[in-house]
């Protein structure tokens, strides 16, 4: 099902929604564009923010469940997960979506994300204007979404084409039709040459791959690589597949057991209680990271573990170059 | 379900195995139940302190949940303080176990300081279904006199037909028994090329692992060696327990010795 949005119902069309459930959307704020929920701020549909949308489905701090103490013995409550619909996802980071989905949904299965998956829906948007950073169609993520979508967008001189990739999309567009016009077969043509279009750009960027990144990572020093690293975990923090997380107590008798990110990059992270720690050097653990992205999840789940957003690459202090895998300074 | 909910477990007794080691006894509660392989491990809550994995040290075959507790962190502190009657939280069990199945009929068992705690559930097994196994032999060591577990159990092991072998590092004047490496205990074993179950120091793993290919025609796809990791989720999510491609916690933490030597 495929119709259009013209510009100036855009934002009826999101506040319609926003009525029924939790409208996530990148917006501007202090000049930076961000995701977060949308209340009627700006929307930034030309850089995708550096905070990845793939925290909705793994929030930096979410409860798992609440514990309540009764003479001696528990009792277990868990929060409802709340509807949302999460706009704007580039195809990057719907193929960041789709890799958790495969982790997550890997036997056996984290339930706790799977509800909150299924109570999310999905409005992902072609990159039109990919960014210098962009790597993606050299790893197969896109500029164009090749991955499942309730809702996929894509932005063309008349407005944005709208085409539906589940049951749930299809509704989201019967029940609103009153907001969208039929695309006709000059927009569908449209969108085919801009996608064309935006694939030459990203692949004439750089020349990127798979099998190069595996070999770099073969011959990479990662010892001085390790030495340039500042441990600061910006990397995997605003990485959308990174899904590393921590388990903790907070408060005695009654309290929640929170869930919160926690990242492979930082030293106390595989150290054990006796405090022998099977990756003792910062270079080991970068190594690591990479081994995981490039080999373990694309072995686990079939899709690499990197999506080409870039984001690491826009936040590491240390200036390293992460695909040839050097110190730039 | 939500697989982060722990089931809860009444403690009902506590034995003294050494001055910072007890072996605790469970009995789960709301009718809950489950069955388990020696070698496989549970994720144990004090609510409020958090969460961490304690290999099972009890055999599946008697009908009582024991866990061999050494204070070491937070967790255990929080353990090793409650009483009998508290309740603590268990999630699993989890991990792959020793393959039972797989292995040969002839397993020789070395263990090292409170890796023997996972090695416990393994030997008690095999006690109990001893007609299923060959020749065995059991190999433990520990630092002084006072940290050796389970002492009142090597005399019904040995009952059982099973060669049993305790080494100390550090001797004193009321140890008669020998002093030195586990290897030290393995010479007169009369087990060759047989699987062997292995859990202890790295150090001590890979000076097991050698002797055996070496001298006792084991093959490295035989000697089965019980990992520890940093572990949150169990559950091959969080990522804390990874090594190489492998998950402790799923594809472990019993791993043959040739999948595992090169991170020892």
């Amino acid at each position: 099902m495929k119709a259009l949005l013209p510009r100036d119902k855009l934002l009826p069309f999101l506040t319609e929604m926003s009525h029924k459930l939790e409208v996530v959307a990148p917006v501007l704020a202090n000049e930076e564009e961000v995701f977060c929920t949308w209340t009627g701020q700006p929307l930034a549909f030309d850089e995708n923010p550096l905070n990845p949308p793939t925290e909705f489905l793994i929030p930096h701090r979410e409860t798992l469940f609440r514990y309540v103490q009764e003479s001696g013995r528990y009792t277990f409550e868990e929060e409802p997960q709340k509807s949302r619909l999460v706009l704007g996802i580039r195809p990057c980071d719907l193929r960041a979506v789709a890799v958790l989905d495969r982790i997550f949904g890997a036997y056996p299965r984290d339930s706790h994300y799977l509800h909150r998956r299924r109570s999310t829906l999905i409005a992902a948007m072609n990159c039109t204007r990919p960014k210098e950073s962009c790597l993606c169609a050299h790893l197969g993520s896109g500029p164009e979404a090749k991955d499942e979508y309730d809702l996929l967008i894509t932005e063309i001189g008349s407005g944005y084409l709208v085409e539906a990739g589940s049951p749930a999309g299809i509704l989201m567009l019967s029940d609103h039709s009153e907001f969208f016009l039929n695309a006709t077969e000059a927009q569908l043509m449209e969108k085919d040459q801009l996608m064309k279009q935006a694939e030459e750009v990203v692949k004439s960027h750089s020349d990127v791959s798979l099998q190069k990144m595996r070999d770099t990572i073969k011959m990479a020093d990662w010892e001085s690589l390790g030495r340039e690293c500042l441990s600061c975990g910006g990397c995997t923090f605003i990485c959308p597949v990174c899904h590393c997380f921590n388990i903790v107590d907070l408060g005695v008798p009654d309290g929640e057991r929170v869930r919160c990110k926690d990242t492979c990059i930082l030293s106390g992270f595989s150290r054990m209680t006796s405090g022998t720690n099977p990756r003792r050097t910062q270079g080991e653990r970068m190594h690591n990271w990479y081994l995981d992205k490039f080999e373990y999840i694309p072995q686990k789940t079939g899709l690499p573990g990197c999506v080409g957003c870039g984001r690491c690459g826009r936040v590491c202090l240390a200036e390293i170059d992460r695909w040839k895998l050097e110190a730039v300074r | 379900m939500n697989e982060y909910i722990p089931m809860q477990a009444e403690i009902v007794d506590i034995d003294v195995e050494s001055p910072n080691t007890y072996l605790i006894s469970l009995k789960l509660l709301d009718d809950m139940d489950f069955g388990y392989t020696p070698g496989q491990f549970v994720m144990v809550s004090v609510m409020g302190l958090g969460e961490c994995p304690i290999s099972i040290t009890s055999t599946p075959t008697r009908h009582m949940l024991q866990l061999c507790i050494r204070r070491a962190g937070r967790i255990t502190n929080g353990i090793m303080d409650s009483r009998i009657g508290d309740v603590l939280g268990i999630r699993g069990p989890y991990g792959n176990g020793f393959p039972l199945n797989e292995m040969k009929k002839d397993i020789l068992i070395a263990g090292g300081g409170s890796g023997f705690a996972t090695l416990r559930s393994l030997i008690n097994y095999i006690v109990d279904r001893r007609i299923e196994f060959g020749k065995v032999a059991v190999a433990y060591g520990a630092r002084t006199r006072q940290d050796l577990y389970f002492m009142q159990e090597y005399k019904g092991w040995q009952q059982a037909g099973i060669d049993v072998g305790i080494t100390v590092d550090i001797g004193d004047e009321s140890w008669k028994g020998n002093i030195g490496l586990v290897t030290s205990l393995m010479d007169k074993f009369e087990i060759y090329g047989g699987s062997a179950a292995i859990c202890g120091p790295p150090v001590m793993i890979n000076a097991v692992a050698a002797k055996l290919m070496k001298e006792k025609s084991f093959d490295h796809s035989d000697i089965y060696v019980s990992m520890e990791r940093h572990m949150k989720c169990g559950v091959g999510k969080c990522e804390h327990c990874m090594i190489g491609p492998y998950h402790a916690c799923q594809e472990g933490p019993v791993f043959t010795y040739d999948k595992v030597k090169t991170v020892l």
